[in-house]
């Protein structure tokens, strides 16, 4: 498929340099803890500003016979170089207020010797240290792509900062965490390069050359203590005190400091040689710092998380780059033979996976089918069946490959009358939910030969099932006995857990033909949430049917069903009877679940939508207000539910309920209907940080959002999917 | 009798251990201040040298990184066969345009006797100068300055009363 220039080149320099990466982020995590061993250590000062040199140099000429340095490390660590009396030199920790020797330098422990080597060099000297330095450049390239890459996902500059919505687990978090460790790995890779640079005299290291040959005036004769530089001097402005090398006038202080150097003039004090520090040996000094984590625990930390974070960016981009590599395509018939024509549009490859089933079925039929990208559309001069499976990108843009068909629909003729059905993948948690695949349904209705056999069919989240369904839908009208294959099938298997049946309330006894049925797990235990699904799978057709989940007493879980006629499971499920077993495994839904911190949150439901909100009032033990708002035909509908509803907002755990019962009056009423008078309530809710929730058939789903967008427009002066990018509205619809 | 010889005796060969000639040896501070070239710090080797130029003692060790001493080929060669430790008198390195006070210990009677020091430089990817600075050790040079040819600017050496 194609890819972007961006995409291509995130992925070709990750490729070309991942060895390297590998290793510096991996010594890189040793490394990180060097700085914060060594700051949690006693020798560390806090006081330095409150020391000058002025009160160092007097202790230490007091306490010791020859002085020859005191260096100040970025540990802020204090050590002094003198001689004893017996001669000997002796270096040594300090404390720097009262000039105690502290105990002798230990060495650098020998692990992180050995990374600091491998890490800057690769124990290959200069080669090494330039494909380390080259590697530094390779993945600050990699982070700028990386950059355009999330302006791409997230439609613009702008979007930088929207929050991501939730796909699949290793695309989500390459992404959130690409931004979050952007500016440290920026700050890392710019300063290695520099380091290297530096290192290969690209970028000279500047050197101060002080005029010191003369001899330096003797008189007035003045007190270290009385010197003004010193006083004027603070420690933590230190880098290094050399003590003047004789008593001789050619002898002198110098005093490194972070920004300058200054010759000081051994009986007075009066600065004889002053020269500040060159830029670049600014830089050289801060990126350093940076690079080491030097100088603050709290850097360092920052500095290991990226660490760990490049680490995950190459597990999570290699698998992403692989899981794009399977979707290529293949196909076994020439263009124009070929009378079933499916066309992709996909960024990330994951709609070719059902697409490739698709194809690979009719195959399996003895049909002839050809598979191919928008992109590449052309004519075909045998084609009668037209798929379109397309995703869409950004804010309901053409995905990569797509980009071209508009122009391409135009240029290339189809010579004879073709059937089109258009499928649509997409995520409900965006605002334009497969709006490109309703794009491509209007460019083809305009086609002089089109036929169109259906609405867009759009499937969520990838639903296996939502794809099913349109399969079913497709080949009835094409005339086609084909099914689910196999292979798309034993992709997605769970772990299932055997579950007892504790209550159920059986759909004969029921109006409307819907149930209630309690479950709980016989062994182990099951973690979940009201709002996660209940997968069954059907022993008939390894089909798998999705129930909202609420959680209830004792961890069971409450399921409400609509018994269908023909529906397997649903009528497995409602001849089930107390103490009987089932087995089922528990879906994650980590975007349908009870927001902990919101005020208020409104329960939007229709039928058995109401299943999940069931347990969600029952765990609102922050008591926020939920506001439930239920469509049903008649008002013995509500009869199943009524019991448990009644007790909670007898609790407090519901704060309002309204009910919207289409039958029960002349003119039918919906639940949208309830919510648009509600609307100046509703609108305050949004405003307030309030949640809307919404559980139910799409058909319901899309009235609800579409009255849901008149009230904020109406209210408050923005669309619904300012607060969708929010992440102020949920849904869970089928 | 046999107890007062023996202390006799003891007292006696104390007495003479006090008085017989045992080295004494001086501390010397000693500056070494680097030319302004670029690259990696300096490796610097200062050794006591006889009067035909054997090496008699290591007096110094600039850089502290082992797997670089053999770029210091001639005195490597010497180090290499002998078991002495110079982990006390090793220390980092310093790079160009810096300087660095060390002490070395000299014994007296090395003095006047044309026993010569050397100072040998080397610097990772450069070349290696064999003698930066040597001079014979005597009461004046001890006390004096001298240029280097090598990395070395000079080094100025001076006596601790």
């Amino acid at each position: 498929m194609t890819l972007s220039v961006w995409r291509y080149s995130h992925l070709v320099l990750a490729v070309s340099s991942s060895i390297f990466i590998l290793l510096a982020s991996i010594t890189g995590i040793i490394l990180a803890f060097e700085p914060i061993s060594n700051r949690v250590q006693p020798n560390t000062t806090n006081n330095l500003n409150e020391i000058t040199v002025a009160e160092i140099a007097t202790t230490l000429r007091e306490n010791y016979t020859e002085i020859i340095s005191v260096e100040i490390d970025k540990n802020d660590w204090v050590t002094a170089s003198i001689i004893d009396e017996e001669g000997n030199n002796e270096i040594f920790y300090i404390n720097p207020k009262t000039g105690d020797n502290l105990g002798k330098p230990t060495e650098t422990n020998s692990i992180f010797q050995f990374a600091t080597n491998l890490h800057r060099s690769l124990f290959l000297k200069s080669i090494g240290r330039f494909f380390i330095g080259l590697t530094s450049l390779l993945l600050f390239l990699i982070s700028i792509t990386g950059i355009f890459l999330i302006f791409k996902k997230q439609g613009g500059f702008p979007g930088f900062f929207r929050p991501i919505v939730k796909e699949k687990f290793n695309p989500y978090y390459h992404t959130l965490f690409g931004r979050w460790l952007l500016i440290p790995i920026l700050i890392i890779t710019i300063s290695g390069v520099y380091l290297s640079l530096e290192q290969f005299a690209i970028i000279p290291k500047s050197k101060i050359v002080h005029q010191e040959d003369t001899l330096f005036a003797e008189e007035p004769l003045l007190a270290l203590s009385q010197f003004e530089i010193f006083n004027n001097t603070k420690l933590s402005d230190v880098r290094k005190i050399e003590f003047p090398f004789a008593e001789f006038p050619d002898s002198y202080f110098l005093l490194q400091l972070k920004n300058k150097e200054v010759l000081v003039n051994q009986f007075n004090g009066t600065i004889v040689s002053e020269f500040n520090y060159p830029f670049t040996a600014l830089i050289s000094y801060y990126s350093l710092i940076l690079h080491t984590g030097q100088a603050s625990i709290l850097w360092s930390i920052i500095l290991l998380l990226a660490c760990i974070g490049i680490l995950f960016f190459m597990y999570s981009g290699f698998s992403i780059a692989l899981q794009r590599r399977k979707s290529r395509i293949k196909n076994r018939f020439k263009k124009d033979a070929c009378e079933y024509v499916i066309l992709i549009g996909s960024e990330n490859g994951n709609t070719f996976h059902f697409a490739n089933a698709l194809h690979s079925e009719l195959i399996r039929l003895g049909k002839k089918s050809f598979l191919a990208e928008l992109n590449s559309y052309k004519s075909y001069k045998n084609m009668q069946h037209l798929i379109v499976m397309t995703a869409t990108y950004g804010k309901g843009e053409a995905p990569t490959n797509a980009k071209k068909f508009n122009a391409l629909l135009q240029t290339h003729q189809q010579g004879k009358s073709f059937d089109y059905s258009v499928v649509g993948f997409g995520s409900l948690a965006y605002p334009d939910f497969c709006q490109f695949a309703y794009h491509v349904d209007d460019m083809l209705q305009q086609h002089a030969n089109s036929n169109r056999l259906d609405n867009v069919f759009t499937i969520n989240n990838q639903s296996l099932e939502s794809f099913n369904q349109w399969l079913l839908q497709w080949k009835d009208k094409e005339n086609l006995d084909i099914r689910l294959p196999e292979a798309i099938l034993s992709k997605k298997k769970r772990k299932t857990y055997t579950f007892e049946v504790t209550k159920n309330t059986k759909a004969d006894e029921q109006y409307d033909n819907t149930f209630l049925i309690q479950l709980k797990v016989t062994l182990g235990k099951v973690r979940f949430k009201s709002g996660d699904l209940l997968s069954i799978v059907s022993d008939k057709d390894h089909r798998e049917r999705l129930y909202s989940i609420g959680k209830s007493d004792g961890n069971t879980i409450l399921i409400s069903v609509k018994l269908h006629d023909k529906g397997y499971i649903s009528n497995h499920l409602n001849n089930l009877n107390i103490g009987d077993k089932i087995e089922c495994s528990i879906v994650k839904n980590k975007g349908f679940r009870l927001p902990k911190k919101a005020k208020n949150v409104m329960l939007i439901a229709t039928g058995t939508g109401i299943g999940p909100y069931l347990g969600m009032l029952h765990e609102n033990n922050e008591k926020s207000g939920l506001h439930l708002y239920w469509g049903g035909r008649k008002k013995e509908s509500f009869n199943l539910y009524k019991k448990e509803i009644d007790a909670q907002l007898e609790k407090g755990n519901l704060a309002s309920l309204r009910l919207a019962l289409s039958q029960e009056q002349e003119e039918k009423l919906y639940v949208q209907d309830v919510l648009k008078e509600d609307g100046e309530k509703i609108s305050e809710i949004l405003k307030n940080k309030g949640v809307v929730m919404i559980c139910g058939s799409v058909v319901m789903q899309k009235d609800v959002t579409n009255t849901l967008d008149e009230i904020c427009k109406k209210y408050l002066k923005k669309s619904l999917s300012y607060y969708q990018n929010k992440g102020a509205v949920l849904m869970d619809c089928y | 009798m046999k107890l007062k010889l023996f202390i006799l005796s003891i007292v006696t060969l104390l007495t003479l251990a006090a008085f017989s000639p045992v080295a004494k040896s001086t501390s010397y501070k000693c500056m070494i201040q680097l030319i302004n070239y670029n690259g990696e710090g300096a490796y610097i080797a200062v050794s006591l040298l006889d009067a035909k130029g054997n090496y008699v003692e290591t007096l110094n060790v600039i850089g502290d990184d082992n797997e670089w001493y053999h770029d210091l080929t001639n005195w490597w060669k010497y180090f290499e066969n002998t078991t002495n430790t110079i982990d006390a008198i090793t220390g980092a390195t310093i790079s160009g345009g810096e300087r660095t006070i060390k002490v070395i210990k000299i014994d007296d009677d090395k003095l006047n006797k044309g026993y010569k020091i050397r100072f040998e430089t080397a610097v990772e990817d450069q070349k290696y100068v064999a003698d930066d600075v040597t001079f014979e050790l005597t009461s004046e040079s001890v006390k004096s300055k001298v240029d280097g040819t090598g990395y070395i600017r000079y080094i100025r050496m001076l006596p601790q009363k």
